[in-house]
């Protein structure tokens, strides 16, 4: 499936994401040219930090968005914390506080489900290693609409439950490990 | 479905105009609302058309009504830092609190200004959309389990970053426990100094007659899109005496015209006196 001119790559990760997160966002190009939207579980009340901490490695800029905000190519957006995070129509972020689902504000379902539904079949979706079904559903939107899917091969999880929990949903365009992820975005360009 | 359609409909048959909240979130809470009440979108027409009680509890089902006591924690230290300087030299000052949910944000603020010897000095309105949360607000009954640790959280905060030298509350002086029954009760010479009305600030005039030092108005305007911010930034602005400010909630910024009438600071947007200056 030939499927040029994406528009962005959506990420949802929880249990053991976050140093998988930081290794890849260390190692994707400087000068990568798509917005990188990150949406990971957060332990509750150690609500900050996150953002400085994954910072500290990248390649990209690392920002925590504010509601409306306009999203920029090669930008790297962190849901933050105790907010949903929505893609919008116009190519802006929004933020909800509505009740948690599955267990967590940041919801990855949410996210991935908005993007799905902006960006169609221009867009990446990637879940990583975590212990929950969140994302599975927003995954399935995303192959519904004939985005990339991707999901972090079980072997190299943490904890394995999220992925394979995408995988009984849909049939994942890709497995990879986390090296592999890095080398797909990276040829993109 | 076509839910621009729908919120059109509501906006000519009801008081209700849900037409610039923001897409994903409105859309979602609407099928939300179609799926739990079994409704095709005909049948759920009708009923906007027929029946007011149903309407309600519509409004009450779409708006998105979660707070907490003292949530973001970290946050009011920096907030109150800069409110200070503004009400401090008052007499009395006005605190007006837009989409107050059920009314722990009021509280927190509330109990805040108590520790800082300024609650004597202070009138409080509350208002919201939903009657449902202003009655809540009115009450001031919480659920003991659930807010236990926003307490703690905050606790914590105080100790390393004090708020004008306060480093711990007792908060027994200001809510009673009844942990039988899972429940936190506002004492009642707090909930008095609170003046509560049901307000929708898209459709409503100004709810009171007199203007505010401080406007809080945090995780409401989030639901709405950028044209109704502005619209109700413009709003604010009006209804500010000079030098007040406007307080919006974690991750909330203010885009459009209005934004260069006030002076960020954070969280706290404080209205600058351009007639003021003219007159220098
Ligand atoms: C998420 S709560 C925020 C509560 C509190 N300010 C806080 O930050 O914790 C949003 C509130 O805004 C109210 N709201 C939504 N639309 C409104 C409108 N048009 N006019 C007044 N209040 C509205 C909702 O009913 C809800 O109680």
């Amino acid at each position: 499936m030939l499927r040029a001119n994406y528009k962005a790559v959506v990420i949802g990760g929880s249990a053991g994401s976050f140093s998988v997160v930081s290794k890849m966002l260390s190692q994707l190009r400087k000068d990568f040219h798509l917005p990188v939207i990150i949406c990971l579980h957060r332990l509750k009340h150690v609500r900050s930090g996150l953002v400085e901490s994954i910072r500290l490695k990248s390649n990209l800029e690392v920002i925590e968005p504010n509601d409306k905000e306009k999203i920029v190519n090669g930008k790297v957006y962190l849901a933050p914390s105790n907010y949903h995070l929505f893609v919008e129509y116009d190519g802006t972020f929004s933020l909800s506080t509505e009740k948690p689902c599955n267990h967590s504000r940041p919801c990855i379902d949410h996210t991935l489900s908005s993007a799905a539904y902006v960006y169609r079949n221009k867009m990446i979706g990637i879940v990583l290693t975590g212990a929950n079904k969140d994302g599975a559903k927003g995954m399935k939107d995303i192959f519904d609409k004939g985005g990339v899917t991707i999901i972090q091969d079980p072997k190299t999880c943490e904890v394995d439950t999220m992925p394979k929990s995408v995988a009984r949903l849909i049939k994942p365009e890709k497995t990879l490990s986390p090296d592999q992820i890095v080398e797909y975005l990276n040829q993109l360009a | 479905m076509d839910f621009k359609h729908y919120l059109q409909v509501l906006k000519e048959h009801t008081p209700y105009d849900f037409s610039d909240y923001s897409d994903n979130s409105i859309k979602r809470r609407l099928q939300k609302v179609i799926s739990d009440n079994s409704l095709s979108l005909d049948e759920l027409i009708q009923k906007t058309q027929n029946d007011q009680v149903f309407v309600e509890r519509l409004v009450e089902e779409i708006t998105v009504n979660t707070t907490e006591l003292f949530r973001d924690p970290e946050l009011w230290p920096a907030i109150y830092e800069k409110l200070i300087n503004i009400i401090k030299t008052k007499k009395t000052f006005n605190i007006w609190h837009a989409g107050c949910s059920s009314g722990m944000e009021v509280y927190s603020s509330l109990i805040i200004l108590s520790e800082l010897g300024l609650a004597d000095r202070a009138r409080i309105y509350a208002t919201d959309i939903s009657k449902r949360m202003v009655n809540q607000c009115k009450k001031g009954v919480y659920r003991y389990d659930f807010n236990g640790g926003q307490l703690k959280a905050f606790e914590k905060v105080l100790k390393k970053n004090p708020i004008g030298g306060i480093k711990s509350i007792d908060f027994s002086k200001y809510l009673d426990v009844d942990v039988d029954n899972d429940k936190y009760i506002v004492k009642d010479y707090l909930r008095d100094m609170v003046i509560t009305r049901q307000h929708d600030l898209v459709q409503d005039d100004v709810p009171f007659y007199n203007k505010f030092d401080v406007i809080f108005c945090r995780n409401v305007l989030i639901y709405f899109n950028a044209s109704l911010q502005s619209k109700i930034y413009q709003m604010f602005h009006k209804q500010l005496y000079p030098g007040g400010a406007l307080v919006l909630g974690n991750h909330e910024s203010m885009t459009g015209f209005f934004k260069t009438k006030f002076k960020k600071n954070g969280a706290v947007y404080q209205k600058t006196n351009a007639f003021h200056f003219k007159y220098q």
